[in-house]
């Protein structure tokens, strides 16, 4: 337990109490960041911050809300407090919301996910600026380069959090992330750019950052040339790094808070066949190093590996205590963790030779989805594939449907998770896709 | 902190940019500060944040004891509340206050940067040590006095937010949920989002100046919820200002509840349209985000000073018809994205970015401005003290033109007209840009015939403005609260265009071939 956090909370929870808080839940976090980014042969911008900050639950009279602060000042910190309460007795009492009873707090578990590395600490300016020079050596051998910038981003986060009816729970990781954007000369005014980082909470299980600043070129080179693909329903097959944001789009409405608000395609979808077969989703807290791993949510309750979706059948939703009580569902976690997607056997390679021709899909551009019907369309880039092979770059061009309507027509996935985002995804194949372009 | 970074780094694209309407997404009783000697009392922010002249002095001596082109401390004090109503009552609030100062050290393209939360001298000699590591040079000489500016008058208020108690808001709140309610005996869930905040700036810079600023906001968003036998359909309208409570009368809120009821009926009888190429009409007003993304982003000098940009060689060329002049302008009184100087002291105002088809100006920080031989264009702003400021947009708009929105949709045999917006991305270098459409229509032989929704419109930038082939005469600015996100930092923004005929866009729909 971090002391001082730990000190500070429970200070927070007596202050509360004594102006007339019923239950109070108190969390007090530090963090510092270390931003290091080099351009074209010189240090850019350095960035070096510490910050703090205090946040309160209130729950009086049967009424709730909830409050920040960065200023930790003792005298300042008393009438913070003070006016969190008079705030919260301002409002309307609901019923449904009550502190999360203690017996969700039991079975959290000890096992060490190691998310720690205390090497991040000690990263000192020398270190930051070889990663930097390492990655603009590669980054910038290219007569095309018309700018490339490296970034070194690295920090310590920690937190306590305690609350009145008997939580108490602290929370430390560090992350060290490192890459570069580069951006070519392509025709006429146009620029090719892309980017590529890897990150981890441990500095050694980082690839040499050479190696990440080639991929980021070579990422960038492929996309030279790009032109306005065909207007055409096909077969999409979508890059593991793409994917995972797809996946984070799926599950957008998929809580108990959209689902009671008549606001989500997922209201009637738990113990159904809602998509296909190939479609498995797990929310894992207790990943080793995972990015969002953890012993306890936001609402302390316990961590627990929670299946979303299995070969197609919903299994559970994202439900927090307030809307689980409202919509008469039992709570599971209202906030998610770390998402594994089921994989298959095959390779990206394997799974664009047996596809043979379609698109495929490297980043969105904007768009955005109907949280309530599904409904999606997407910019993207990408390339056509050609006899089983990825072909021209393509870009300005849309993809359209409904996401439910998307994911039953998921066909195969790939053995290629991509390993730098929360959600673990492979790349993945959709059949009957309608793109617009020319 | 960590969490976003990681989530930032992990999925958003290179050189790319995003407006957004937040939550829309698949997402005060202040003391002075501790007294370190006697506040100046001819400066309330100086005794708002605890520090006196000699001791601004003091720190800025220490950020630039390395060398600088340029420095500024940014002190900013922000308290935000929020308030939600779902199903009839008013039970969550949140509050949130957020002090610091940043310190900055700028030579040439090189920049510094530390923050502090804590405004004792020792804590910002400190971050005043860290800032300086930049730099190698030596001592410049630092101002002994920072000469106060006139305070702007764009957004003054009568009653800051700090003195609207939460029981003023609710019955605010409970008005809006009636009166949705009243409207359609298909709605069954009406939620209202209130936003309220004011924030504090004093900028002390190298050059002597003391700018202060107090930003007030506010928004509301109303959500309806409507079903029809086994459908179900969501939509939305929000208001956004710098403004007062007294602001939100009956009147201007019955506009934006009749706006967010019809937005959410009519998507029962819209449909896609086909998918592909075709000519787009841009409403007035929100349409705006065509030149948030399309231009706008690109003309921001940062991207044009490193030559990432797709508009780095352009100025002075012809990039649009004569008709088409875009601006951006940050002194237009009480809107979300005005400002009365902005985040680096410069005093904020008017750029034309294109002027008669012709392009004219980027949007300049001092860095880029410093390099371009120019003077900055008042165009640097921060998210909060816990952030370098970079050039962005404030209030973005085209000019009136010579046609009617009539000739416009009487000029289209098949295309659609674009009306409400969710939010937009651009990619800087390639000029790709899309925008979200929510709510629009079909035009058929001249004439409006269907209701369409949720297509995403995708162009190139310098393209879509060569095929911008009609403006008409009814330039309008969006009220919404449009939130602009850039580096991982977001500031809000405004943007408005009069009705507008893009000849050709890709547009993504249904039943392709």
């Amino acid at each position: 337990m971090r002391a001082d956090e730990l000190k500070q909370a429970e200070h927070a929870i007596q202050i509360a109490k004594a102006a007339g808080a019923d239950d109070v839940v108190a969390t007090v976090s530090q963090s510092r960041d270390v931003t290091f980014e080099y351009r074209d042969g010189a240090l850019e911008k350095v960035k070096d911050t510490t910050s703090q900050g205090l946040s309160i639950q209130v729950y009086a009279d049967g009424r709730f809300s909830n409050h920040q602060t960065t200023d930790l000042k003792p005298q300042r910190l008393k009438s913070f407090v003070a006016e969190a309460v008079a705030i919260t007795k301002a409002l309307e009492p609901d019923e449904f919301r009550q502190i999360t009873p203690p017996e969700l707090f039991e079975g959290r578990p000890d096992i060490d996910l190691d998310l720690v590395d205390p090497n991040v600490a000690k990263i000192s300016r020398e270190q930051r600026l070889a990663w930097c020079e390492a990655i603009d050596a590669i980054a910038t051998d290219h007569q095309k380069v018309i700018s490339a910038t490296a970034g070194v981003y690295d920090g310590t986060y920690g937190s306590t959090t305690v609350s009145s009816n008997g939580f108490s729970g602290s929370r430390e990781s560090t992350y060290c992330w490192y890459g570069s954007e580069i951006t070519l000369r392509d025709q006429g005014d146009k620029r090719a750019e892309d980017s590529f980082y890897v990150g981890s909470p441990h500095i050694e299980t980082l690839p040499d950052a050479a190696t990440v600043a080639d991929t980021a070129l070579q990422r960038v080179l492929s996309r030279l040339n790009s032109e306005k693909g065909p207007t055409v329903k096909t077969t999409m097959v979508v890059d593991s790094r793409a994917a995972s944001s797809l996946i984070g789009r799926l599950l957008g409405p998929a809580n108990a808070r959209r689902v009671q608000q008549g606001q989500s395609y997922w209201s009637e979808l738990v113990g159904k066949k809602a998509f296909s077969d190939k479609l498995t989703i797990i929310d894992d807290p207790l990943i080793k190093r995972g990015f969002a791993s953890r012993h306890f949510d936001d609402e302390g309750i316990a961590a627990k590996v929670m299946p979303v979706v299995e070969s197609g059948v919903v299994k559970n939703l994202y439900v927090d205590t307030y809307y689980g009580r409202k919509a008469g569902l039992a709570p599971t976690t209202g906030s998610p963790s770390n998402r594994r997607v089921g994989t298959g056997s095959m390779s990206l390679q394997a799974l664009l030779a047996d596809v043979g021709s379609g698109v495929y899909v490297t980043s969105w551009l904007g768009g955005n989805a109907d949280n309530t019907t599904g409904d999606f369309s997407l910019g993207i880039r990408g390339h056509m594939i050609e006899n089983g092979q990825i072909g021209r770059p393509v870009g300005e061009m849309n993809v359209t449907g409904n996401l439910r309507d998307l994911f039953s027509r998921l066909e195969m996935t790939g053995n290629d998770v991509y390993p730098y985002s929360s959600t673990l995804s492979p790349s993945l194949v959709f059949s009957g896709v309608d793109f617009s372009g020319v | 902190m960590s969490i976003k970074r990681r989530e930032f780094l992990g999925t958003v694209a290179a050189g790319s940019a995003i407006v957004t309407m937040p939550g829309f997404l698949s997402g005060c009783g202040i003391q002075s500060a501790t007294a370190l000697s006697t506040a100046t009392p001819e400066n309330p922010f100086m005794d708002w944040f605890g520090v006196d002249q000699p001791t601004v002095a003091r720190v800025m001596s220490e950020l630039t004891s390395r060398g600088a082109d340029t420095a500024d401390l940014y002190f900013q004090h922000s308290r935000n509340n929020s308030l939600v109503l779902e199903d009839g009552i008013v039970s969550n609030a949140n509050s949130g206050i957020q002090q610091g100062v940043g310190l900055r050290v700028v030579i040439g393209e090189q920049t510094g940067y530390a923050f502090t939360e804590d405004l004792t001298l020792p804590s910002m000699l400190a971050a005043a040590r860290t800032a300086s590591a930049i730099a190698s040079g030596g001592r410049v000489v630092a101002p002994q006095q920072f000469n106060p500016l006139a305070t702007g008058n764009l957004y003054t208020t009568t009653v800051p937010w700090a003195d609207v108690g939460v029981e003023q808001k609710l019955p605010v709140m409970k008005y809006i949920e009636k009166q949705a309610k009243s409207k359609d005996p298909a709605i069954e869930k009406v939620a209202v989002y209130w936003a309220d905040g004011d924030e504090r700036v004093m900028i002390a810079t190298l050059d002597g100046k003391l700018v202060t600023d107090h930003r007030p906001m506010a928004r509301v968003t109303v959500v309806v919820t409507a079903r029809k036998g086994e459908e179900t359909q969501t939509g939305y309208s929000n208001i956004a200002a710098r403004e007062e409570f007294s602001w939100f009368s009956e009147d201007r809120l019955s506009v934006m509840v009749d706006e967010a009821v019809d937005r959410t009926l009519i998507q029962f009888e819209a449909r896609r349209p086909p998918a592909g190429e075709m000519p787009v009409i841009l409403a007035a007003g929100a349409s705006g985000i065509l030149l948030h993304e399309a231009i706008g982003h690109g003309m921001e000098a940062d991207f044009n000073r490193k030559g990432t940009s797709i508009y780095s060689d352009m100025i002075g060329k012809k990039v649009a018809e004569p008709f088409v002049t875009v601006v951006d302008q940050a002194d237009i009184p009480r809107e979300r994205g005005a400002l009365n100087y902005d985040d680096e002291g410069n005093k904020a105002g008017r750029t034309v970015m294109v002027e008669n088809g012709i392009l004219k100006s980027y949007l300049h920080d001092q860095i880029s401005a410093k390099q371009y031989g120019l003077k900055a264009t008042g165009s640097g702003r921060r998210e909060s003290y816990q952030y370098a400021p970079m050039p962005r947009m404030s209030c973005t708009f085209m000019e009136d033109g010579p046609h009617t929105k009539e000739e416009i949709i009487a000029s289209v045999d098949r295309g659609i007209i674009c009306e409400t917006y969710t939010n937009g991305q651009v990619q800087i270098g390639a000029g790709d840009y899309t925008f979200y459409v929510k709510n629009g229509w079909l035009v058929e032989n001249g004439k409006v015939t269907a209701p369409i929704k949720d297509v995403n419109i995708i162009g190139n930038g310098p393209e879509s403005l060569k095929r911008i082939t009609m403006v008409a005469n009814d330039a309008r600015l969006d009220t919404g609260g449009w939130t602009c996100g850039k580096n991982g930092q977001s500031v809000p923004v405004s943007q408005g265009i009069p009705t507008v005929l893009v000849s050709n866009m890709t547009v993504g729909g249904e039943n392709a071939s």
